[in-house]
Order: structure tokens, then sequence, then C-alpha cells
């Protein structure tokens, strides 16, 4: 039973025909061509799939399109084009955080995410919102610095 | 491929669940990976889908004289940041999965889900959680432990939908929450124990324990905790005994995530040390 | 420009990393691009009776032995392992078939839908089944190898001491945050391949002999790689064979990428290993003499084992000086996933096993097992195991000292001793290690025989044109740097493009932690070259040969001589606090010293010993990958478990620098050294807070709880 499906993918109102259960990473990827979200392990394991539906974190691999419908959709496409994201990004090129880059969406996404939520973390409160983004290169402390430094560097933003 | 059905409120979705044997699908973060397929096919479900992570009347929180309502469908995360959910609660529902999940996953679907493992279950059968069951004629309330009758198994026949946990507000004052996993986040736990106490004054008033993973279903018993008050209030408390008793409960496999044997010890150890720490 | 090469410099591919702009392998797109899956075998060991297939819709096909044109053989060092299983699969999981069209769907089904039907042969399942029919020649050893010094029968006869000990090592999967994958096409007589690989010329020619046409038809591009780790150095080249075959039958681009799971199920892992030593020591606790025993678990084909071997046996003293000296080493076949490479390649087993037998035999003896090593640690003209040289000033003595400061290693010591009432026990340790960088033995010199080149353009920009790739660690940086500065001209100008194999000449494979070393070295001279002749607007090239060191000398028969030209040297400490009820154990601090000389990058180079020191850590405590009955137990992301932010507490690191006169501005090897100590310190910080002796990894708390109840102490 495809379907007809209205959401609004960063900030722009889409209609999509697909079956509901379709997996919101499958239909970022390829009906709407959106690259960005990456599939490591299609288990909710890794989190490089993390996407926001209506402000909440969510693995877009767990997330069947049809519970979109009508809800607002972030990927990193979306979110690259924020101020916050320049201060992240910039955090992230200083502290050394990426390394291979296939986690690097999704654990911007975390990031945010973590921000939204306490924009001057401590160190563990850093290690807790990442905790379900796996990064097998940089053994994490970059990334936590990074983020540390996003947060002073951005200090109102968030 | 399957019918996917988005009712808008409870009794839109009990009336579709009265006439199709259908899929409930409130959270999806265990659903989806049983029915994940190869990148970009669809998740296999064999019968019609009903989400219902939407409906109002299911992700209330309500707190009254005497009892919580939890709507079946909160997420974790809802739980965590509302103010009507005891501090204690929050301490185990923190330690599941990772905050995405936590975002997307439901205590309706942990108990739904009946797995020996699930995350809130030793603290909802501690707290002599009901479930509120609801179907389009009849409503019924039933005890957790009651619900559970296997790993994977529960009572909900087609049509019924489990809609709220009812908690009864009580006070413990000694609190001890110990998942054990392999890492410290993101892990299914190897074991789990809970341990809750009302003590004042040197006097126990209420105790109740509960062990998860170590059994086909989550181990509580309320003769235990009846013979441990009563030890208390003689003064004799021995913890051989009652660590004996909890042996012939605790009944866990050999599986990819640890041993019989580690487990079964591991529940004893950290049994008596909560014992121990009420004398 | 000339300025300091350790001076942090912003790395180019992270803006693009981060916005998700970066092209995968699994983002590429191709209109008319078909879909393979594989058709996996479901034993352990059997024949293949028959295989019965569903009828192929149009546009579908079957892709398997009978469709490679050339040889059935991964071109590696023995020409066992089939691209396609023929008469017998020999582990589960390996492939029989691909099945390619368009719709996945139908693939599923089609998959679903072939019957293959096995005759069981009893299988080969652990390093000690014996009596069975062997699975490679008549001993059933992929490789067997014996080299020693000295008389170890004499100092038999006159050690005081004699400690023996068996150590062992699990299962490690690489876990490369990107699953394995490649994309073939087939145009005009041509075979490309793209795809997230370590070695772009180990694939070409694994796919010329594949389809057995000339090496002017074959190019493989890399695509930007999601990690590898070692894991995308062998496996590649299978998966490239396969989808070469299924793109010239189809007529028409394949895409074989892997999911997760069978990633996890059936590509290579960390060989598991199991170590003897017995130690000889005289009166002054000089080590007089060691023997060593070493086993490796192959698994089902060669792939690289005979050099993982000799890598671990080239290890088996560790850091320590030891003049008589017995080392054999098998590689034993089992039917069970092919073990392959993994960051380390075989050091991280030895030195587990000498360092924590050198710490037992201290104990054993009565004396402080620091003291101890530090009294038999090498020095500058000291003889390696196969009695080379050790050419440089060894900074072991100094970096231990280093650590020990940072660490508070003495006070930690005691107050671990102290009996605390809260269920908790902390315990730390402390590894000393080395890594030979570059390839083992002759490699180098006689097989892979490095070839750089520099192309200046008339806007004076200069591409580096090597067959590495950037897979994280940072190449794509770090080269520039090393032509730029040799060339002073701005980094901007410095041009490092993914590696094409129409477009570069073989500089070799990207493992090893010879990519600097090496081949940087090669670049930097070719840049002193271009440097030399530059002519501003022209249109030039240098290039750049690999030469073997004057001085140095190695014998492959005798497996004697210089195995390395160049070592790498690290110390860490590790402290843990354990939970006595549950033996689950936390990291609560590490602290690392690492001599690579002069550093290239060092944000760049903290990323990689933060990175390794993690993955070492993993190794050493939760990543259990078990085997039973040939399938592995945990086979899933959810089962087999890497560490996460939470898992891992602030690393503290810092480098000594010894300099190597071949290596670019003074640089050795980096990348798999990081990887070595953590797994150890980790090991005998668990050992200082139990008080008793561990002897294997990863310590699981169901090991722990073993061992705590186990009255023997070391």
């Amino acid at each position: 039973m495809i379907k007809n499906i209205k959401l609004q993918l960063n900030h722009q109102e889409i209609e999509l025909y697909v079956h509901p259960l379709k997996r919101l990473l499958d239909v970022l990827r390829e009906d709407c061509g959106l690259l960005g979200s990456k599939e490591g392990c299609g288990e909710g394991e890794c989190g490089a799939c993390s996407v926001f539906v209506d402000g909440e974190l969510v693995n877009s691999c767990l997330f069947p399109v049809g519970k979109a419908e009508n809800k607002q959709v972030l990927t990193i496409e979306g979110f690259r084009d924020t101020v916050r994201y320049d201060v992240l990004r910039e955090s992230f090129e200083e502290a050394g955080a990426v390394q291979c880059g296939f986690c690097s969406p999704g654990m911007m996404m975390a990031a945010e995410g973590l921000l939204r939520r306490h924009p001057h973390p401590a160190e563990q409160q850093i290690r807790e919102g990442i905790s379900g983004n796996l990064c097998r290169c940089t053994g994490y402390n970059m990334i936590i610095d990074a983020v540390m430094l996003a947060s002073k560097r951005g200090d109102g933003l968030w | 491929m399957v019918e996917v059905y988005k009712p808008q409120s409870l009794k839109e979705a009990l009336e579709l669940l009265e006439f199709n044997d259908c899929t409930v699908f409130a959270g999806g973060t265990d659903l989806m990976v049983k029915k994940k397929q190869w990148t970009g096919l669809e998740p296999c479900f064999d019968k019609p889908v009903v989400l219902i992570s939407e409906i109002d009347e299911l992700t209330e929180i309500k707190r009254d004289e005497n009892y919580l309502y939890i709507g079946a469908a909160c997420t974790f995360s809802q739980l965590i940041e509302s103010s009507l959910i005891p501090e204690f609660y929050k301490c185990v529902f923190v330690e599941m999965a990772s905050p995405s999940i936590r975002n997307m996953a439901t205590i309706g679907g942990n108990i739904c889900n009946s797995s020996p493992a699930g995350d809130c279950l030793p603290l909802l059968y501690a707290l002599d959680a009901n479930l509120l069951i609801q179907s389009s004629c009849r409503n019924f309330e039933v005890p957790i432990e009651d619900f559970i009758i296997g790993p994977g198994r529960n009572i909900l026949k087609s049509g019924e939908l489990v809609t709220k946990v009812k908690i009864l507000n009580s006070n413990f004052n000694i609190i001890k929450y110990r998942k054990v996993g392999a890492r410290k986040s993101t892990v299914l736990s190897k074991l789990s124990f809970i341990g809750l106490a009302d003590m004042e004054d040197k006097r126990l008033h209420d105790i109740r324990l509960a062990f998860g993973a170590v059994a086909p279903t989550v181990v509580r018993n309320r003769e235990i905790e009846a013979e441990i008050l009563n030890m208390y209030s003689m003064g004799l408390v021995d913890v051989q005994e009652i660590t004996g008793y909890y042996s012939i409960l605790i009944r866990p496999i050999d599986d990819q995530r640890s041993t019989a044997k580690y487990r079964k010890s591991s529940c004893k150890r950290l049994l008596e040390d909560f014992i121990k720490s009420l004398l | 420009m000339k300025t300091d090469i350790s001076a942090p410099v912003k790395r180019d591919d992270v803006a693009d990393k981060l916005a998700g702009l970066t092209c995968y392998i699994g983002d590429m797109r191709n209109e008319d691009m078909l879909y393979a899956k594989t058709l996996r075998s479901k034993e352990a060991r059997a024949k293949i009776a028959s295989i019965e297939y569903p009828v192929m819709p149009e546009g579908y096909f079957i892709v398997g032995k009978n469709d490679i044109p050339g040889r059935n053989r991964v071109k590696l060092l023995l020409e066992d392992w089939p691209f396609f299983a023929e008469d017998v699969v020999n582990y589960i999981g390996e492939p029989i078939a691909l099945i390619v069209g368009s719709d996945k769907a139908v693939i599923q089904e089609l998959i679903a839908a072939t019957k293959v039907i096995y005759q069981k042969l009893e299988p080969i399942l652990s390093i000690d089944d014996s009596g069975l029919l062997p699975i490679y020649g008549e001993t059933n050893s992929f490789a067997d190898y014996s080299f020693g010094k000295g008389d170890i029968d004499k100092v038999k006869r006159i050690a005081k001491y004699i400690y023996e000990g068996t150590y062992e090592t699990g299962y490690q999967e690489q876990f490369y945050l990107e699953p394995q994958g490649v994309i073939a096409e087939f145009k005009e007589g041509k075979a490309t391949i793209y795809g997230s690989l370590q070695c772009p010329y180990y694939i070409k020619n694994a796919v010329i002999d594949c389809l057995g046409i000339s090496s002017d038809r074959v190019r493989i591009v890399q695509a930007t790689t999601g990690g590898a780790f070692g894991g995308k150095e062998d496996y590649p080249s299978l998966l490239a064979g396969q989808a070469a075959c299924a793109a010239l039958k189809a007529n028409k681009p394949v895409c074989l990428l892997l999911e997760r799971n069978e990633d996890i199920e059936c590509t290579t892992k960390r060989h598991p290993s199991r170590i003897r030593l017995t130690s000889y020591v005289d009166e002054g606790f000089k080590l007089i003499g060691l023997e060593a025993d070493i086993v490796i678990d192959a698994g089902a084909y060669a792939g690289l084992s005979g050099v993982v071997l000799q890598r671990a046996m080239f290890a088996a003293a560790g850091v320590y000086n030891v003049e008589n000296l017995r080392v054999h080493g098998k590689a034993i076949a089992t039917n069970k996933v092919v073990s392959g490479a993994f960051r380390g390649f075989g050091s991280p087993q030895a030195f587990f096993a000498i360092e924590m037998h050198m710490e037992h035999a201290a104990k054993e003896m009565g004396v402080d097992p620091m003291e101890f090593k530090l009294q038999n640690v090498v020095k500058k003209w000291d003889k390696s195991t196969t009695g080379g040289i050790f050419r440089d000033k060894n900074l072991l003595p100094e970096m231990v000292q280093r650590v020990t400061e940072m660490s508070g290693f003495a006070e930690k010591k005691q107050t671990s001793k102290k009996p605390r009432n809260d269920n908790k026990r902390r315990g730390i340790g402390l590894s000393m290690f080395l890594h030979g960088c570059g390839f083992t033995g002759n490699g180098e010199r006689d097989h892979i025989k490095a070839h750089v080149k520099l192309a200046k353009n008339s806007r004076d920009e200069v591409e580096i044109l090597i067959s590495n790739v950037e897979m994280g660690q940072g190449i794509n940086t770090t080269m520039k740097k090393i032509a730029a500065n040799a060339l002073e001209i701005p980094i901007e100008r410095v041009i490092f493009i993914n590696p094409d194999t129409d477009r570069v000449p073989d500089s070799g494979p990207t493992v090893a932690s010879r990519t600097i070393v090496v081949v940087g070295r090669l670049v930097y001279e070719a840049a002193i070259e271009l440097k030399e002749k530059w002519q501003v607007g022209a249109v030039q090239e240098a290039e750049c040969s690999y030469q073997y060191p004057e001085g140095y000398e190695w014998d492959n028969d005798s497996l004697s001589g210089d195995a390395y030209t160049n070592y790498s040297w690290g110390v860490n400490a590790v402290e843990v606090e354990l939970d006595t009820l549950t033996f689950e154990s936390k990291i609560i601090g590490v602290w690392a010293v690492f001599d690579i000389g002069k550093s290239i990058d060092d944000r760049i180079v903290k990323g990689q010993i933060d990175g390794g020191i993690v993955q070492g850590l993993g190794y050493a405590s939760m990543e259990v990958m078990e085997n039973q009955q040939g399938r592995f137990k945990q086979r899933s992301s959810t089962d087999y478990i890497i560490p996460t932010a939470m898992d891992i507490p602030i690393i503290q690191s810092e480098l000594m620098c010894q300099p190597y006169s071949g290596g670019p501005f003074g640089a050795k090897g980096l990348g798999e050294l990081t990887l070595v100590g953590s797994p150890i310190a980790y090991a005998l910080a668990i050992e200082d807070a139990i008080d008793a002796g561990i002897n294997s990894i990863p310590v699981r708390p169901e090991l722990l709880m073993e061992v705590m109840a186990d009255d023997k102490k070391y």
C-alpha cells in the first residue's frame, strides 16, 4: 500500500509516494537523494543515520517514514546551512574530531541534539549525548573536545 | 505489502484492532530491527501495522493521590524529562540504549516486547505495576507479572492494547539499581538488579527485589520478600538463606552476551550486598 | 613553505565529511546499475553436491565459479582462496555465487529459493582439532616457520630461573564504520572497479588474474574509505573479482555492498592466538634465553596469515634483549572465517604474551616487574630477535620514566593495595612495546618496490601520484605537508586525489605503518628532485623508487637479519576500577608516550594515538567474538560491541623523538603502534586490582570471576 506522505524536509514541504514502513533513511537516500545520512549498522547501534524529527534526534534506520508524516525532518543537508552548524564545523576541524568521516554527519546531529538540551555541557554530558554514535577512528576524545569548544564559541546560540 | 494504519484516537485504534489482526507499532526500535531486510527494501511485516505513537491518550503522564499513570506510548525521553516521574525511575531509564533510541522507544513497547532483558521491567515488577488493557469491548487491569508469561510472550490477545501503566505511589528511601552490560551505554543487559526498601530507624517496612535477564521472565517473589521483612523484625537476618531462596528462582542461560554462571553469581553478590546494606 | 612540519594544519577533507558531501562507495549512483547479493555457505565444511537455482527472470543472473574467465583464486600469498566456492565450502558465510539484478526484492527471493545440497564433512573448528582431513596440505598449516639464535640448549642448563606460561588472545573485528563495498563496470573491454579499499594494486592484480586479461584493461579507483584498519587490505580483492565477473556477465555496472551484519559474520578478523613462552633467567635477573611457540588460527584460507605469523614471531621477545632464542610458529587452517589483517598484524598478540610473561616471571622470582623489564630492555647496537641491529638510541627508559610521572604510577601501585569498603578495587598497569615499520623482511625490497611520482602543472601546482589511500588516517594532509615542505611551496598548491591505478604508479599498499616512513620518504625525495629542476610555468615530473637502505641485511630463507629498518616505540599506562560484585571494570585513566620519530602533524598523530589506544582497549575488554560450531555467536552490531564515548576516559599522551634518518624529516611509522600497548596495560591493571594472573584477552567479567575463584595466582 504505497501512499502519498507529506512532510517537511529541511524546511520544505514535500510529498512522497512511498510505503509508509519504508525506513526514513532509505527515503532520504533513495527517494530524496540526500546522501549525508549514512547507514553504518541498520540496527540503531551506530548513530550514523541520525536525523531530527520534530526536534527529536532519532535513528532514521529505525524510523518508518509513515511516522514522519506531517512532521519536520531535519537532516545534515538542512542543518549545514545554519550558524550553529558553522560553529560546530569549525570546532570539529580545530579539535581534530574527524578521521574517516563516516560517522561525522551523524555525530554532528548528535552534538546539535546535545547542545539543544545542554548548551554548556559538562564532559560527562557530552559523553552521554554522543553515546549512541559509534566512531572507530578517533577514540572520541577529540570529538568531546570539539563539542566543548563549540559550546564555548557558540555561547548564546543554543 | 501490508496495510499501515495511523489512528488518531484510542477509540479508532481499538476499532481497527477489533476487526484486523495487526502488529501494533509504537516506537519501533525492536520491530524495525527484527523485520529489517536488505538496505532499501521495506521491513517485512507479515500483518497490517497500526502506528500508535501519536495517540494523545497513550502519551499522557498523570498522577493522582494514589497512583501514577503512564501512557503506554510515552517515550523514555519523555519520562526522563517529566516532573511527575520519580527520580529513581529515571535512573533506570537513562541507562537504556542511547539518547536517540530513548527518543523513540516506548514503555509500552518495552513491556509488550516481554524480553527477559527488557530494561524497565525489573523496576515495574518491583513497583507492583499494573497494566491497563483495553479492547473495544472491555477494559481490565493486570499485574505486570501476570501479563508476561515467557520470553517474548504475554497474554495480550488480538484486539487488545496496553494503554497505561499504573503504579501505586510509594516511598522507598533505599534504592539500588544495577544494569550489568558489556559496555556503559547502548547495550543489552547481561543481567540487572533492583532493590527497593523503605526503612526507618532501623525498621524495615517494605522491601522489593527484582532481577532481569536471569530467567524466562523477571524474577520477583513476594513470599521471600515477606520472609525477609520477618527476619528483620525478629533481628535474625540470614543472608545465606535469602540468597538460597533466590538461587532456585534465578535460572539464567549461556548466550552470546554472557554465561549462566556469571549471571547467577553476580545476582547473588548484588543481592547480598543490598541485604547487607540494610543491616 | 618551510615551517615546523609537526605544527597542525587544517585537513581539507574534513569540511565535506562533516557536511555529508563526501562520496563513499555507497553514495555512488549510476542509472543502470545492478545490485548483487551473495549466496553463502550455511555449512562450516561440506561438499557441494548440487545447487538448485530457481529460473532467473530476464535481467537476473547467477554469477558463480563457472563465470570466472581467469583463475578462481584471490591473488595473495598462497593461491588457495577462491572467489566462489568450487566443490567444497570451508566456512559458514563462504561465497558460493552472486545473484545479480535490478530489483533487490526479486534478488532476495531468488536467493531464498535457491537450494544448496551439502554433503557434510567433519569440520576443523579449533587449532587443537587433529586427526581430521586437512583443509590445506598434509599438515593443515598454511605456514610453519622456525628461527633462532645463540645456544638455547646451553642456557637451559645454566639458567637459575625458568618460567613458562601460555597466553591466548581472541578474535577482533575491525568494525570500520563504513561496511565493505565495491562497484564494478565493464566498458569497451576494460574493467573499472570503484571501492572502499586500502590497496589499489593488490586489487588490480587480483582482478587481472580473475578475469584473465591484460594489465591495461583493469582499472581500480578508490572511493573515499570510511575506515579500514586492515580489514580492507585483503577482502576487497575478493569482492572486486566477484563484482567484476558479475559486471562482465550482466554487461552492466554491478554494485556489491555488504550489510553490517554480513560484514561482521563473513569478512576477515584479527587472528586468535595461543603463545607459549619459556624464559631462562640468570642469577642477576638477566633474561638469557627465550623459547616461543606461536600458533595462530588462520581460518579457512591462507590469506595473509604467513606474514601475520612472521610479524608475531619477530615480536616474540618484545622490547627485550635476549641472546639465545628459539621461535617456532604455525598458522593453522580451520573451518572458520579467514583471519586477516588488522592494525598491528600479529604484533598485538605477541606483545600481549611477552609483556604478561615478563610481569609474571618477575613476580614469580620475587623482583619488581618494572625493574626486571627495564634491566632487560634492548639498547642501541643490541640485536633484534632475527639478529638485526637496533641502530638508533632507544628512549624507552625515559619514556617509562615519563609515563610513571604522568600517571602517578608508584603512588597508585601503593593505593591499589589498600583495602576498601566500597566493593571497588583499583589497579594500574604499564606496557612497553615497539613496532617495526614497513613491510617485514624483504617485502619492501623484493615484492613492493614502491614507486612514486609528482606531477607539476603549468600553474605550478604539484600533484602527488601514489597508490596509498586516505582512509581516515590523514595522509591526504600529511603527504601534502611533506611535499609542500620539501618543495617550499604553500600546501594549497599541492594536490592529492583518491588514487586511480590509471593515473598513479604502484607505491604499494596502505598497510604496515609504511605510508609515511616509506612512501612519504619517496615523496620527499621526489619533491627535492622537482625543486632542484623547478621551472616556473613548466609542466614537469619527478619520480622516485624505493631503494633498500645501505648497511641492512635480510635473508628470507633463514629469517635472519634486519626484519625492519626502523622501529617506533611506546609506553602505555592504564588505570582501572573494578567492581568486585560484578567484576565489571571502568577505565579511569590512560597515559601514553610514543617515539614515532618526527611527528608529521601533531593533531593527526594525536588522532591516531587516541583511536589506536581505544581499539586496543576494546580488544582487551569488551570485544568478544566466540565461535561455536563454526558460527560466530556475536554476529550483529548489537552483540559484537565496540567502545562508546562512555567507556573511555581522557587519554593523556606525549611524544618523544628519536628520528629515523631514512624517514621523511626523521618520521617513523605510527598507525599500528598505537594499538599494541593498551590491551597489555589494561590486562596488567586488572591483574594489579585482583592480585591474580591474567593470561588471556579479552578480559571479560565472566573470565575474571573464574580467575578470582581460582587459587593459582600467576
